[in-house]
């Protein structure tokens, strides 16, 4: 037994001997697992593995863009700024020219791009594409194609016209990138064209107008290699910029959960990472001095994503319905600690309803309404009223975290941009007295609603949106505080959306909020009070129920307008106004995102200090910020 | 009973198991408030920022017929038994639509079977040994530390272990890598020596929490078997204690343990899917995870037939085999 | 008296195991029920105590990122999965005897028919499902119910385990004895086979236990366990979010660890010991 026992043993070590010898061997020449040299190789995590491995196919419904294709490979019409919220042309030279009605668009193609296999990219190329998805009932985009165009066709050999079955001046918006990416991707008619079925045809070894080409890629679905075409300057990226990227090869990989992702970063085994926690942000940049983010220090993340959490209300149940118990709810909170809880307080308060505090939106929207909010009051029902309006809140929580030994600028400029220009106040007072405006009761210390104990249901969705998860369970911790019965409970992916629609919830996270752009139509149209169903039914948009007659109306007339029409966004800030009345969605912050990147191979990351662009790596405009990352010497 | 009758019964049990098994998981994800094209818009709506009304009630249901959601559950029920059940064909995987279900878990089995199988296997015997010695040699020293330290072990949650190996062999000492890449570019060779490289700490981290629970329940099956009277005649009549051990007591112990390890392979993919997240080793583990938060219709049923049929046919053939084995069970 | 008496008498024949297993066992269930309901604040609200304490006087155990004070967190975590634990324990291996008795010793049609549905809920994996009843339980999310829905499974293994054990012992020698002297099937099975099942229903019990706090940690993991249920599982996945591994604040994350472990390794010695004692007492 003992002897046997000790050949075991000796098995064991051996191996792992020859385990980690095999290991130092590969570090010593500082290869990528993947074969190709490390200080050639910038390594990008993406979010989920893929299982569809080898599909490169953007047509195909399974494919997982997220896994480099857009963010390298893909042609977009239009493309996005995201400092400014500013379109560009990508494969488009410039903005379409539309007629007077905007029914007819005629859309100038770039010269200079060339497909990866030496083909010229042609108008050619955008009418095919965007007739093979309106001729492919198959394609789900299909049947809305067939509603918006009723031609498109190439006029030459750089210009394309389109026409509308109806005004459409948004065509830019709608067909070219705004935030993450867009579903028009623009693709080699003499590829493609040879196709049967193009929903069936997985582009194995793509033909593309982006930058980087697939090099190879894990049958697994755990990586893909990406390589610099070697006729760069006749990408999209090329011509648009002129930049060449610095990296030979782009390894994007899969990592694994939290755990995995803190160790590798730390190791230097990845040199970028998608979303992470702010407690994990601190343990790597305390482990590894080349780890940062956006700011190098507290509050590390940028609150530029234009998608703001909070909670939603389903409007349509009672006492939901009634904005005084929204605004019940909205005051019962202390903001303060809802901050502290989501972030250790970072994050730039987004309290208004609807809109996204993204530094663009701050100016354009916030601004221009901070004189009407202070004045701004709620009838508590009793005769007395309130001013809900909190300008305090950036100092306060400056303070608040030099207390804690954080370093934070003094300039008041600076601090609203932190942590934006206020938040609604914490008066439990006026809270009880709305609450019982609404008609709760207060007996004993415990609420009655219809004679009934009242319990308030919170939802979120499971294990995929940290910042949405966590304002729920602050703000169930509030209102518990404030003496509600609270029940919280997450639920899977399918039935959270599935219940977004079919109204099978009181209080949640969702987040109907999100853009970036001066124009809000797109953002706001869903909340036309014509398109609300029954509980129980799904319609399309207003999930929430919101039922205003006034902000209707106003989205009615904005869809006429053109974006540029100064009367837009005039209507655009009386729309926030209506919803701040209302209380229609109780923001909490901006999307406050913490991406960390690590510069021992790979340095010039965009940062505050460097706001070339937002970190985005894992949206279509990360091509602009692979040409601008640079190797370290 | 004639063995033949036996048989046949034995065997309309098991297909008779199947069928309510899968009935079972065909109806039960559908009666929920959960929809996989609604997960799907809410997803590409989420991305997309906005959407335009219309444009929403079109995909919804162009997605609908996609999916196959538009005939009748009966329908689709049965179509499903037919394709199914008989093919293993479970349609499109909805997630990744139009790959079928089939191809994706066929990508996946042979990693989850060859990791999930060896380390079961490995820590069925390993627990089953030590566990017969802590029962039948109560009093030897070496089997009440092996005991002890399975005991302690067996309770910590497993991602624990598995974290902890992570940080000692591969983040601190680097002798494995922190996520398993496995090498389908070059020899044969490659290939496997990264499949070993990427299975070590998987799978000492399975046999690690697997082992526990053999070594309790075999030392609670032994050492009730080696206090029957059978065994104390045999010590009467001389025979040696090593002996006694295999003969008596490990051959009387080890029936029931033959057919928990059949009954427990149903436990390999969901123990699969810790393993898989945490050292990013590939797998159908994550698959059905995913597929069940999703609503992938297709997927769930397929991961979830296989998995069915499999552990089924195993106790089927078990109990089939068991009489021959142990001359006392009559066939009933 | 005569009670005060056998149980000095036992005390002196219990070995150390019993001992040990019975005081660990007492002790926690004296921290889940006794301590339970001394009066503490809702440790589950944020803020209610400096954040990122070590254990001080106040403190036993320190406070989490979010400010609440583990002891408490704990001492509730203990009540919650005990009672999960305990229920989902009871009906499963109750239920699972029963049956598998009743199928192994019965025989025919009604063996046939409780085979096929305990096979059934065999070979069904339970995790699928237990994610899909997650997403039921909104807004009814309390601990009964949690240990309801994991106890649907609990009871399919060991009834087919105790029904294999049924079905050998059947022919053994001594229960053929019992048979021919008249004895009727109730009788044989309560005299003759139900010690003989103890041993191991003692050490299922034990594993159910376990099993049934583990499988509600696996829901946590997953995020799907309700998020305002304080138990173990939850109380690790709570850390874990708020990376207490990394950033080393090892009294969040390692109590819940530390009492589960303890836990099983009480009643584990309890039950053992308790067994060892019987087969003492019956001078095998």
């Amino acid at each position: 037994m003992k002897r046997k026992l000790a050949l075991l043993l000796a098995v064991v070590m051996a191996s792992t001997m020859w385990f980690s010898t095999a290991a130092h061997a590969s570090g010593r020449v500082q290869m990528t697992p993947v074969g190709t040299p490390r200080a050639q190789t910038l390594i990008v995590e993406f979010q989920e593995p893929t299982d569809t491995p080898g599909q490169f196919n953007s047509y195909m419904q399974g494919t997982s863009m997220g896994t480099g294709i857009h963010q390298l490979m893909s042609a977009m019409m239009w493309e996005m700024d995201t400092i400014s919220g500013e379109q560009f042309g990508e494969v488009a030279a410039g903005m379409p020219r539309s007629n007077e009605d905007f029914t007819e668009h005629y859309i100038d193609i770039r010269e200079g791009i060339k497909w990866s296999d030496g083909t010229p990219l042609t108008a050619k190329d955008v009418a095919f594409t965007m007739n093979m998805i309106r001729d492919t009932p198959h394609l789900h985009l299909s049947a809305y194609y067939q509603l918006i165009f009723e031609s498109i066709e190439q006029v030459d050999e750089y210009t394309v016209k389109v026409v509308t079955t109806e005004s459409f001046p948004r065509l830019s918006m709608r067909f070219g990138v705004t935030i993450w990416g867009n579903d028009l991707r623009i693709v080699p008619e003499h590829i493609y064209s040879q196709v049967e079925d193009i929903t069936l045809f997985k582009d194995e070894f793509p033909v593309v107008a982006g930058p980087y080409t697939v090099h190879s890629y894990d049958p697994l679905g755990n990586w893909v290699l990406y390589q610099l075409r070697e006729d760069w300057e006749a990408s999209t990226l090329g011509v648009v910029t002129g930049q060449k990227p610095a990296a030979q090869y782009v390894w994007m990989r899969y990592i694994g959960d939290d755990n995995t992702r803190q160790m590798a970063l730390i190791n230097n085994e990845v040199d970028i990472l998608c979303e992470v926690t702010p407690e994990m942000l601190e343990v790597m940049v305390r482990r590894n001095p080349n780890i940062a983010a956006w700011y190098d220090e507290f509050p590390y993340a940028t609150s530029d994503d234009p998608c703001s959490k909070g909670i939603a209300f389903q409007m349509a149940k009672a006492p939901y319905d009634n904005p005084d118990f929204r605004w019940g709810v909205a005051l019962a909170m202390n903001f303060d600690e809802v901050s502290m809880a989501i972030f250790e307080g970072a994050g730039r308060a987004s309290v208004i309803p609807i809109l996204t505090a993204t530094s663009a939106m701050q100016e354009l929207y916030m601004r221009p309404t901070l004189p009407w909010l202070e004045a701004f009051e709620l009838d508590l029902g009793d005769g007395t009223t309130v001013k809900p309006w909190d300008n305090g809140y950036a100092n306060r929580m400056a303070e608040t975290l030099r207390a804690q030994g954080r370093n934070l600028p003094t300039d008041q400029e600076e601090l609203y941009d932190m942590f934006g220009f206020g938040c609604w106040k914490y008066d439990p007072e006026a809270a009880t007295k709305l609450f019982i405006k609404a008609g709760l009761e207060l007996r004993d210390g415990n609420w009655f609603f219809n004679n009934e104990p009242f319990v308030i249901n919170l939802t979120q969705l499971a294990d995929t949106e940290v910042q949405a998860g966590r304002g729920v369970d602050a703000a169930a911790d509030q209102l518990t505080k404030f003496g509600f019965n609270v029940t919280n409970s997450k639920e899977s992916s399918s039935t959270w959306w599935n219940n977004n629609d079919t109204g099978n919830w009181e209080m949640a996270g969702y987040w109907p909020t999100g853009f970036i752009t001066k124009d809000i139509y797109s953002q706001i149209n869903g909340f036309d009070n014509t398109l609300i169903v029954p509980l129980g039914e799904r319609g399309s948009g207003q999930q929430s129920r919101w039922d205003n007659d006034r902000a209707t109306e106003i989205i009615k007339e904005m869809a006429t307008l053109s974006p540029e029409d100064p009367l837009s966004y005039e209507l655009g800030l009386e729309f926030l106004r209506v919803a701040i009345e209302d209380m229609a969605f109780l923001g909490f912050h901006s999307g406050v995102k913490f991406v960390p990147t690590n510069s021992t191979y790979w340095t010039n990351f965009p940062s505050a200090a460097n706001p070339y662009n937002g970190p985005w790596w894992w949206w279509s405009c990360f091509k602009y910020i692979v040409a601008e990352i640079v190797p370290v010497e | 009973m004639k063995f033949r009758t036996y048989f046949v019964l034995r065997v309309f049990t098991c297909i008779l198991t199947i069928w309510i098994g899968v009935t079972f998981i065909f109806f039960i994800p559908r009666m929920f408030p959960s929809d996989p094209v609604e997960n799907m818009l809410g997803q590409i709506i989420s991305r997309a920022g906005s959407m335009d009304p219309r444009e929403l009630e079109l995909m919804r249901s162009s997605l609908r017929v996609q999916f196959g959601m538009e005939g009748s559950l009966i329908e689709q029920y049965f179509s499903y038994l037919r394709r199914g059940l008989l093919r293993f064909d479970f349609g499109p995987s909805l997630m990744n639509f139009p790959e079928p279900a089939g191809n994706i878990i066929a990508r996946n089995l042979p990693y989850t079977l060859f990791l999930a199988l060896t380390a079961t296997v490995f820590a069925w015997i390993i627990g089953n040994l030590i566990g017969l010695f802590a029962g039948f040699r109560k009093n030897k020293m070496s089997s009440r530390i092996m005991e002890s330290i399975a005991i302690c072990i067996y309770p910590i949650p497993y991602f624990i272990i598995a974290l902890v190996l992570q940080i000692i062999f591969a983040f601190i000492l680097g002798w494995f890598p922190l996520q398993s890449t496995i090498f389908h570019h070059g020899t044969f060779w490659d290939f496997f020596a990264s499949l070993l490289k990427a299975s070590v700490l998987p799978g000492i981290s399975l046999m690690l929490i697997g082992t526990g629970w053999w070594i309790i329940s075999m030392k609670s099956l032994s050492s009730t078997t080696a206090a029957e009277d059978f065994v104390l005649f045999a010590r009467f009549r001389g025979l040696r204690e090593s002996e006694i051990g295999w003969k008596y007591v490990f051959r009387n112990s080890i029936l029931t343990q033959v057919t928990a390890l059949a009954l427990s392979l149903g436990g390999v993919f969901s123990g699969a899917i810790m393993t898989e997240i945490i050292f990013g080793y590939p797998g159908v583990g994550t698959l059905i995870q995913r597929a069940i938060l999703q609503s992938d219709y297709n997927m769930i049923l397929g991961t979830i037939t296989i998995s069915i049929v499999a552990i089924s046919v195993s106790t089927l053939i078990i109990d089939l085999i068991l009489p021959f084995v142990d001359p006392r069970i009559r066939y009933s | 008296m005569a009670a005060g008496i056998s149980i000095k008498k036992f005390w002196k024949n219990a070995n150390f195991r019993l001992k040990a297993g019975l005081f660990g066992t007492a002790f926690f269930l004296f921290l889940g029920y006794v301590v339970y309901y001394f009066p503490h604040d809702n440790p589950i609200l944020f803020y209610t105590h400096t954040p990122r304490l070590l254990p001080n006087s106040v403190n036993w155990l320190g406070t989490t990122t979010l400010g609440q004070d583990i002891f408490w967190l704990l001492i509730e975590s203990i009540h919650n999965s005990l009672t999960i634990g305990l229920i989902v324990a009871t009906i499963g291996t109750v239920v699972g005897v029963f049956v598998g008795l009743l199928a192994g010793f019965t025989g025919g049609t009604v063996d046939r028919v409780l085979s096929v549905v305990t096979d059934t809920f065999i070979v069904i994996p339970s995790l699928p499902i237990l994610i899909l009843m997650a997403s039921l339980m909104r807004g009814s999310a309390t601990t009964i119910m949690m240990a309801l829905v994991l106890s649907m499974f609990a009871w399919a293994w060991p009834s087919r385990q105790i029904r294999s054990m049924a079905l050998s012992m059947k022919e053994r020698d001594f229960i053929h004895t019992a048979w021919f002297s008249g004895e009727g099937t109730v009788q044989v099975i309560a005299t003759e086979i139900l010690p003989y099942a103890l041993t191991w229903s003692l050490s299922n019990f034990m594993n159910a236990t376990l099993v049934a706090i583990a499988a509600e940690s696996g829901l946590a993991v997953l995020g799907l366990s309700p998020a305002n249920l304080v138990s173990l599982g939850n109380m690790i996945q709570w850390a874990r979010d708020r990376n207490a591994i990394f950033a080393e604040q090892w009294f969040w994350i390692g109590s819940p660890i530390v009492a589960t472990v303890l836990l099983f390794i009480f009643l584990f010695l309890l039950i053992t010991g308790y067994n060892d004692y019987l087969s003492m007492k019956r001078g095998r």
